[in-house]
């Protein structure tokens, strides 16, 4: 009897410290995830325009610039939310097409020319931009939820 | 840094890593359900034995008789035949070649999960198996007698599935990362491989017999094979019968290397996801050093890539070794050996939890496009609309982060569970006494909240 006790008591101790323990944890950690969620969107794209979400008054459109055939400076980084217009521009020195991912666009630039995206996000993920013919990535597009 | 050309051979669409709090969430689970688990537990074991009993002969006749097996056989002998063709043949677009969403997500990641629903299913659609029969019966009828064959090195064990597992797997994400441009592995170089694995494996089954080579060195029938021990439906003695689930795993791993075939499973799934994110990092600066010695790109690229597999299989195996060490220190622990083999059937949760939790938003979107223009075109060079959606295309809106997320999170839980529950079934039937089995099983409660935090940790940074 008094052994039954004991073990039931020390179920009942070692559940209420799990619970605990998470909530804990939970709290914590839930506070950091906000945090990196809204500097995560401020700090997105190192050279790119940053600041997708705040919405200036005059909303910058960042210009992704193709030098060689690649991204000058690396693959470009965007970030949005779901819901957002999705804006940008691309200024090549060399003619191919662009074709968006997952969004499945695609737009011809010629040599020296410069073409503009403009849509919704409305699908959440990663994504890719690519000069389709050289197969070369110029953009990281990320929506997120 | 030189520009690593990673390869993204199929998706257009890439899952966000796991959110900060979600992966709270994760753990926090996890480490409730592990504390309950220890103060909860059963004390006699009760998944060590099947429960096993017939469905009835109707169903064993219909699903198991030599008509359904012939026309298996045939299905499985003609799509194979597809996709070798359409490898040869067909565009050297990966995503818009049946050959590769065929082979690397409808057949690789579709019959771990089929297996687990249904049983089993891989078995009679297997093109080899079908062939090995059909020549064996055919030598039968001729000469008079049953072919016979080498009796198979018992020391073996399923090292050979093992091995072959960690091949196709290279063969998917490090050899053809060398391709340069976002592309993965080639339609031609899949259906070479085929056709070699093909020759190879009919040499094997010619040698040792079809059902053997099945059992031990048949990469997709062994792989299938372990995860449909996970589920309900079962054949006994050539009948059709439902089991209590997860008990058929309790005696999957009392052949020699099947935890290399687990571990291995764990490993790759691990590697494939680690790429994109965990190591990228570790992976570029390895790469740097090897093009800084004189390596090519591609060989860089590859020999990397290879380190980092071996790495990640030694990784989990060793994990897994001490934790059966720490057992092996419990009073009254079977001999290492016993506890080595004897604790491999509890890992296949993890395995799947960490498939499923991977490549599940792939196998959604991916199947869409076997469904519909892989299906009408599957040399995808516009030629043919046999079943007139040859213009489909994927939605790939179909699924939002969130449910991506939950999915993920909900898969490696379930897994955890299951694991759990299988490690402490067996510390009961191997420990006479309670207390030293619980004891036990701190060990393999550390082992399985390490794959299980490890998992979601992969996820929380994959394309960070």
């Amino acid at each position: 009897m008094e052994r039954v006790l004991r073990s039931n008591t020390t179920r009942i101790a070692l559940g209420v410290a799990a619970v605990v323990l998470a909530v804990v944890l939970f709290v914590l950690l839930k506070d950091d995830g906000g945090d990196n969620d809204t500097s995560g969107s401020g700090s997105s794209g190192a050279k790119t325009v940053a600041g997708t979400r705040a919405k200036p008054a005059k909303p910058q459109v960042p210009v992704i610039a193709i030098g060689g055939g690649k991204p000058v400076g690396g693959v470009a980084e965007l970030s949005y939310s779901a819901g957002e217009r999705i804006r940008f521009k691309v200024r090549s020195d060399v003619a191919d097409e662009i074709h968006v991912h997952g969004y499945d666009l695609t737009k011809d630039v010629e040599a020296g020319g410069t073409v503009g995206f403009d849509f919704a996000a409305t699908i959440e993920g990663v994504f890719e931009a690519e000069l389709e013919d050289r197969g070369e990535q110029i953009l990281e597009l990320r929506v997120n939820p | 840094m030189t520009f690593l050309p990673f390869a993204h051979a199929l998706l257009a669409r890439e899952d966000l890593p796991l959110p900060a709090w979600l992966f709270a969430w994760g753990a926090s689970i996890v480490l409730i359900v592990s504390f309950f688990a220890l103060s909860a537990g059963w004390r006699t074991p009760k998944f060590e034995d099947e429960s096993w009993r017939s469905l009835g002969a109707g169903w064993s006749r219909l699903l198991l008789g030599p008509p359904a097996q012939a026309l298996c056989g045939l299905a499985g002998l003609f799509l194979l035949g597809v996709t070798v063709y359409a490898g040869l043949r067909g565009t050297e677009a990966p995503d818009r070649n049946f050959a590769i969403t065929f082979v690397f997500v409808t057949v690789w990641l579709g019959f771990p999960a089929l297996s687990v629903i249904f049983g089993n299913v891989f078995r009679p659609f297997n093109p080899w198996r079908a062939i090995g029969r059909a020549v064996g019966g055919g030598f039968a009828a001729i000469a008079g007698q049953r072919p016979v064959h080498v009796s198979y090195p018992e020391a073996l064990g399923r090292w050979p599935a093992a091995i072959g597992l960690l091949a196709f797997v290279w063969l998917e994400i490090v050899y053809s990362a060398g391709g340069g441009v976002a592309v993965g592995v080639s339609p031609h170089t899949t259906a070479i491989a085929a056709l070699v694995y093909s020759g190879y494996t009919l040499a094997m089954m010619a040698l040792f017999g079809v059902e053997k080579w099945c059992e031990r060195g048949e990469v997709f029938a062994v792989y299938f094979g372990m995860f449909s021990r996970l589920g309900s439906f079962g054949v006994r003695d050539g009948r059709l019968g439902v089991r209590r689930p997860l008990s058929a795993a309790t005696g999957w791993a009392t052949v020699p290397g099947s935890a290399a075939v687990v571990i291995a499973s764990i490993a790759t799934t691990s590697f494939d996801g680690a790429q994109e994110g965990a190591f990228q990092n570790a992976i570029e600066t390895v790469f740097d050093w090897l093009v800084d010695a004189g390596f090519g790109l591609t060989a860089a690229l590859r020999v990397t890539d290879t380190i980092f597999l071996v790495l990640c299989f030694a990784a989990v195996a060793l994990v897994y070794l001490v934790g059966v060490r720490g057992m092996e220190t419990v009073r009254g622990a079977p001999p290492l050996r016993k506890l080595r083999s004897g604790f491999a059937h509890t890992l296949i949760p993890i395995a799947f939890a960490y498939l499923f939790a991977h490549y599940f938003s792939l196998v959604v979107f991916q199947e869409q496009a076997q469904f519909t223009y892989l299906l009408s075109d599957p040399l995808g060079t516009a030629t043919t609309d046999l079943f007139g959606t040859a213009s489909g295309g994927i939605d790939f809106g179909i699924l939002s982060a969130n449910a991506i997320w939950y999915v993920q999170v909900g898969a490696l839980v379930a897994g955890h569970v299951a694991a759990l529950t299988l490690a402490h079934d067996r510390a009961t039937a191997y420990w006479g006494d309670y207390r030293q089995a619980a004891r036990s099983q701190y060990w393999m409660l550390a082992v399985m909240i390490a794959f299980t935090c490890f998992g979601l940790y992969l996820l929380s940074v994959a394309n960070a």
